[in-house]
C-alpha cells in the first residue's frame, strides 16, 4: 500500500473519531446540565369550575382599609349585640381583619364584643349604661329593641358619648346614632324570600312565618316584608308567626308545634339564622312538605338548602359588615361625623341563593367540597 | 491463481460486510436493550424511593404536629402559672401579659376563657361560647384539641388546657387556649417539601380536616371516599382500619392513567392522621425527560457509529481493493517475468524452443481457422560450431552461438527470432518482415560469404512461405530446414572451416 493510502485513512479515522467523540458528548454534557437542573415542578392545577357571580358577590372577604389616617395610635371600642350567635361571629371576623390592618399600620385597635346568651334589650340597655361609665372611643350597638335602646342611646350622645349602631338592626328613625353599619334593606329581604316563596307556591297555601326575637328591628323588620308580600296574594294565608329568640332548638320546636297545628302547611318563612334550621329538621323529621325560605349563611341550614329541603337562604354579608364598623368607629373615634368619610347608613348587601349554588357557597364559608 | 484471488477479495468483502451489519445490529439492540432495562429500573426506584421519601416525610409531618401540639400545651402552662403569680388590676392590664406571653414564647392567638365564657386576647374581648364549641361545656378536665372552620372557610386548630384555680380580679377562668390557623401548619409543612407533595390532615373516620387538598384526585374530600373505586375492597378495608386503630400505613393508587401513592402516620396525643402524596408521575415525567434526552443521545450516537461504520467499511472496501489491483498487477507482471524467462534463451536473449512451439502451436491454430496469412519461416543453422567447440572450446562456441545469433537479428527483429537447437534459429516473418525478406536473406547470406574468409561467423539459411495447402507450420520449416541444407553444403564448398 502507498505511504499516503495510510496516512489517509489515519487521518479519516482520526476526524470520525474526533467527530463521534465531539457529538456523544456534546449530547452527554446537554443531558447533563439538565439533571443538574431538574426541575420537579407541581404536576396538577386545581379545575375549580367558574364559579357562579351570585355566590362569589355575596360575600366580599377582600377588603383593604381606606385612605383614611387615623389620628391617634389606640383606640377602644365597646360593641354590643343581641345575642351569643354564629351570624354575629361571622361579623366578629371581618371586624378582627380590620383590626389586622389598622396593626400593620401600627394603630392598635381593641374592643369588646359582648352580648348575652339570651336576647334581652334590657340586657342590652344595661351593657350600654355600664360601657358609657368607661372611656371607650366608641361604643357600637346591635340594636334589641329599637323602642327601648333608642332613647337611651339619645341620652348617651347628648352626653357626648360617641355611639354608633351596627351589624343587623338599627336604631329607630330619628335617633342621634352618629352612624348604622349594616343591613339596611331587612324589610326587602324579608319581602323578596317571600316572593320567592310564592311564586314557588304559585300564589296560594298557608305559610308560616318564624321570627327572631320580640322588638329586634332586623327580624320584625323581615316578618313586616314577609307578611305585606303574602297579603298581596288573596290565595295566601299566614296562619302562624312565631318567635323564637334566636334559638334554634326553639325554632325546631316551634315548627313542629305548627306543622302539627296545621299540618296541610305549604311554607315557611324564616327571619333570622336560627329559624331556618330549626324549621328544616322539623320539616325532615315530620316528613313534610312545606317550603322554607330563610335568612343567613348557617352551615347547617346551607347543607339543607343543598340538599333541597331549604328552598332558598338570604345571605348577609357579614364580613363586610364588620370590616366597615371597625373602620368607621376609627372615624367616629376622631370626631368625624357621617358625610364624605362614611356613610349615615351603609348598603350591605342581601343575596339570595338557591340549591345550586349551596355547595359553592359552602365551599367559600367553610371550605366545604360535597 | 488469480481465480484464487478473486476469491479470497469477495469472501473478505462479505465478511466485513456481514461483520459490519452484525456488529451494527448488536450496537441497535443493546441499546434499545439498555433503555429498556433502564426505563424499568428507573420505575422500581422511583416507586421505592417514593415509598421511603413519603414515609420519612409523613412521619417528620407528625412528629412536626405532636411537637407544635405539645410545645404549645407546655407554652400555655407556663403563660397560666405566669399570670396567676402576676397582681392584674385591670383588663388593659391583662390584654398587655397576654401580649407578652405571646411574644415571650411564640405563641400564637393565646386567650383566656372566664367562666362566663368571655374570652380574652391580646387586642379583644368577646363572648365566645357560638364560637368555640369547647366552650359550651361547663368545664373542662383535660386538654382539648379541636379543629373548627370559621365563616370565610378559615379552618382553625384550637388547643386548649382547663385552668382551674386561675382568678384574675375576682372572676375565674376555666380555660385558657391557643389557636391555629390550619393554612399556617400547612404552609409551615408545605415549605419543608418544597410543594413537591401533598400534605392532609384526616380524622379517623377520613374527614380532611386540614382543608389541604391531598392531590388532584383525593383533593378534600373525605380519604375513603375518594379512594374507594380506586383500589380493591381489601386495600380499602386495610387502610380504613389503620386510620381507626391508628396504624401507619401507605398506599399506592393509578387514576387517569397517573400513579399516585401516599403514606401517613398516626399523629400522638391526637385522633388525626397526618397524610403525604407524591404523584410519581411527576418526578417520571421529569426522569422521562432525562431518559428521553439519554435515548436521543443514544439514537445519535448509533446514526453516529453507522455512518462511521458504514463509511470507514468503504473506504477500508476501496483502499483494499486497490491493493488487491495492484498486487494482481505486481503479480501479472511477475508471471510475465516467469513466462518470459521461460520462452527466452538464456545464452542470446532471443526466444527458446518453448517459445517457438507455443508460436507453432498458435500458427498452427490459426491455419486451421482458416486464418490463412502472409508468413515466412526462416531456418538458420551454425556452420563448423562442434568444430570450434572441439578445438578451441564451449566457450568460443558460446561465443559463436551469440555471434550468430547477433547476425541473424541484424537482419530480422529480435522477437521473430527464436533459438530452436544448439545451432539453429528459426526466424518466422510476418507484416513487413516478410515483405523485405528476400533482401534481407539475400544481404545476410553476402555478410556470411564474406565471412568465410574473416573466418567470422557462418550461418546457413533456408526459407519458405506458407502456401495454401500447407496444414501445419512444420510443413515450411520442413521446406526450409531442406533449403537451409542445401545452402550448408554450398558455404561447405566455399571453404566453410568444418561442417556438420
Amino acid at each position: 500500500m502507498p505511504g499516503n493510502g495510510k496516512k489517509k485513512i489515519i487521518l479519516l479515522l482520526t476526524i470520525f473519531s474526533m467527530l463521534i467523540f465531539a457529538a456523544c458528548s456534546s449530547v452527554s454534557d446537554k443531558a447533563g446540565e439538565d439533571e443538574g437542573t431538574l426541575d420537579v415542578k407541581e404536576s396538577f392545577t386545581e379545575d375549580h369550575a367558574e364559579p357562579a357571580d351570585t355566590v362569589l358577590s355575596a360575600v366580599n372577604f377582600e377588603h383593604n382599609l381606606d385612605s383614611y389616617r387615623p389620628q391617634k395610635d389606640h383606640y377602644n371600642f365597646y360593641f354590643t349585640y343581641k345575642i351569643v350567635h354564629p351570624w354575629w361571629d361571622a361579623v366578629a371576623l371581618g371586624m378582627e381583619e380590620a383590626q389586622r390592618q389598622y396593626l400593620d399600620r401600627g394603630i392598635t385597635v381593641t374592643y369588646e364584643y359582648m352580648a348575652p346568651d339570651h336576647a334581652s334589650a334590657q340586657d342590652q340597655a344595661a351593657r350600654l349604661t355600664e360601657a358609657e361609665k368607661k372611656d371607650y372611643d366608641v361604643i357600637g350597638v346591635d340594636v334589641a329593641d329599637e323602642d327601648i335602646i333608642s332613647p337611651l342611646l339619645d341620652k348617651m350622645v347628648d352626653a357626648g358619648t360617641k355611639v354608633m349602631t351596627f351589624s343587623s338592626s338599627d336604631a329607630a328613625e330619628g335617633c342621634k346614632r352618629i352612624a348604622y353599619m349594616g343591613n339596611t334593606h331587612n324589610y326587602q329581604d324579608g319581602a323578596d324570600l317571600t316572593e320567592a316563596l310564592c311564586e314557588k307556591l304559585e300564589y296560594k297555601g298557608k305559610i308560616a312565618i318564624l321570627v327572631g326575637n320580640p322588638g329586634a328591628p332586623c327580624h320584625e323588620d323581615r316578618a313586616k316584608g314577609a307578611s305585606d308580600t303574602i297579603a298581596k296574594y288573596k290565595d295566601m294565608e299566614i296562619v302562624a308567626t312565631e318567635y323564637d329568640k334566636d334559638s334554634v332548638d326553639v325554632a325546631y320546636f316551634l315548627t313542629k308545634k305548627i306543622l302539627k297545628d296545621h299540618p296541610d302547611l305549604d311554607g315557611i318563612v324564616c327571619c333570622n339564622m336560627s329559624n331556618p334550621v330549626g324549621a328544616a329538621r322539623a320539616v325532615m323529621e315530620l316528613n313534610s312538605s312545606a317550603v322554607i325560605v330563610g335568612m343567613d349563611h348557617d352551615e347547617e341550614a346551607l347543607r339543607y338548602l343543598d340538599e333541597g329541603i331549604i328552598y332558598c337562604l338570604g345571605v348577609q354579608d357579614c364580613y363586610s359588615i364588620g370590616f366597615d364598623t371597625i373602620q368607621t368607629a376609627v372615624k367616629i373615634a376622631d370626631g368625624n361625623m357621617a358625610g364624605d368619610l362614611f356613610p349615615e347608613k351603609t348598603d350591605e348587601i342581601t343575596t339570595v341563593i338557591y340549591q345550586k349554588d349551596a355547595a359553592l357557597m359552602l365551599e367559600l364559608l367553610y371550605g366545604e367540597i360535597l | 491463481m488469480k481465480q484464487k484471488k478473486q476469491i479470497t477479495t469477495k469472501t473478505f468483502v462479505l465478511t466485513a460486510a456481514i461483520g459490519s451489519l452484525l456488529i451494527t445490529a448488536m450496537v441497535i439492540i443493546n441499546t434499545f436493550w439498555s433503555a429498556k432495562q433502564t426505563g424499568d429500573a428507573t420505575d422500581d426506584a422511583v416507586s421505592a424511593v417514593s415509598s421511603f421519601y413519603l414515609e420519612t416525610m409523613a412521619d417528620s409531618h407528625a412528629k412536626t404536629i405532636t411537637s407544635l401540639i405539645s410545645n404549645s400545651f407546655d407554652e400555655m402552662a407556663i403563660a397560666v402559672a405566669y399570670i396567676e403569680d402576676e397582681d392584674i388590676h385591670s383588663q388593659e392590664e391583662l390584654r398587655e401579659i397576654i401580649g407578652r406571653l405571646e411574644s415571650l414564647l411564640g405563641m400564637n392567638q393565646f386567650a383566656l376563657v372566664d367562666e362566663n365564657n368571655v374570652v380574652y386576647t391580646r387586642y379583644t374581648t368577646y363572648t365566645g361560647r357560638s364560637r368555640h364549641a369547647f366552650l359550651s361545656q361547663e368545664s373542662l378536665d383535660d386538654r382539648v384539641i379541636s379543629i373548627g372552620t370559621l365563616y370565610g372557610s378559615s379552618r382553625q386548630l384550637c388547643l386548649a388546657i382547663p385552668t382551674p384555680g386561675l382568678s384574675i380580679m375576682g372572676k375565674n377562668y376555666k380555660v385558657c387556649f391557643v389557636q391555629f390557623d390550619i393554612d399556617y401548619i400547612a404552609d409551615m409543612l408545605a415549605d419543608d417539601n418544597q410543594g413537591r407533595t401533598h400534605f392532609s390532615l384526616y380524622s379517623k373516620s377520613g374527614s380532611n380536616i386540614s382543608g389541604t387538598p391531598l392531590g388532584p384526585v383525593i383533593s378534600n374530600q373525605n380519604f375513603f371516599g375518594a379512594i374507594e373505586g380506586l383500589v380493591s375492597e381489601e386495600v380499602w378495608n386495610k387502610n380504613r382500619e389503620n386510620f381507626e386503630k391508628g396504624k401507619e400505613g401507605s398506599l399506592t393508587f393509578s387514576s387517569d392513567g397517573a400513579n399516585e401513592t401516599l403514606s401517613y402516620v398516626p399523629i400522638e396525643g391526637t385522633d388525626w392522621v397526618a397524610a403525604v402524596l407524591i404523584r410519581e408521575s411527576v418526578i417520571q415525567d421529569q426522569i422521562r425527560d432525562v431518559s428521553e434526552r439519554n435515548l436521543e443521545t443514544s439514537r445519535n450516537q448509533i446514526i453516529f457509529t453507522l455512518v462511521s461504520v458504514l463509511v470507514l467499511a468503504t473506504i477500508l472496501l476501496l483502499q483494499f481493493s486497490k491493493l488487491s489491483n495492484e498486487k494482481l498487477e505486481e503479480e501479472k507482471k511477475t508471471s510475465r517475468n516467469f513466462r518470459n524467462m521461460a520462452n527466452t534463451d538464456s545464452m542470446t536473449g532471443v526466444k527458446n524452443k518453448h517459445a517457438y512451439s507455443e508460436e507453432e502451436a498458435y500458427i498452427n491454430n490459426s491455419i486451421e481457422k482458416g486464418d490463412f496469412q502472409k508468413l515466412a519461416v526462416v531456418v538458420g543453422d551454425i556452420n563448423g560450431l562442434k568444430y570450434v567447440n572441439d578445438n578451441f572450446g564451449h566457450a568460443a562456441g558460446d561465443q559463436l552461438i551469440m555471434d550468430a545469433c547477433n547476425l541473424i537479428c541484424e537482419f530480422f527483429t529480435h522477437d521473430e527470432v527464436f533459438r530452436v537447437g544448439g545451432d539453429e534459429f528459426v526466424a518466422i516473418l510476418r507484416g513487413e518482415n516478410f515483405d523485405r525478406m528476400q533482401e534481407a536473406i539475400t544481404e545476410l547470406n553476402r555478410r556470411v560469404e564474406a565471412n568465410i574468409k574473416e573466418k567470422a561467423v557462418v550461418i546457413a539459411i533456408g526459407y519458405s512461405i506458407l502456401e495454401q495447402e500447407d496444414q501445419h507450420l512444420s510443413d515450411v520449416f520442413e521446406r526450409a530446414d531442406r533449403m537451409m541444407y542445401e545452402r550448408k553444403k554450398e558455404l561447405k564448398a566455399m571453404g566453410t572451416p568444418t561442417g556438420r
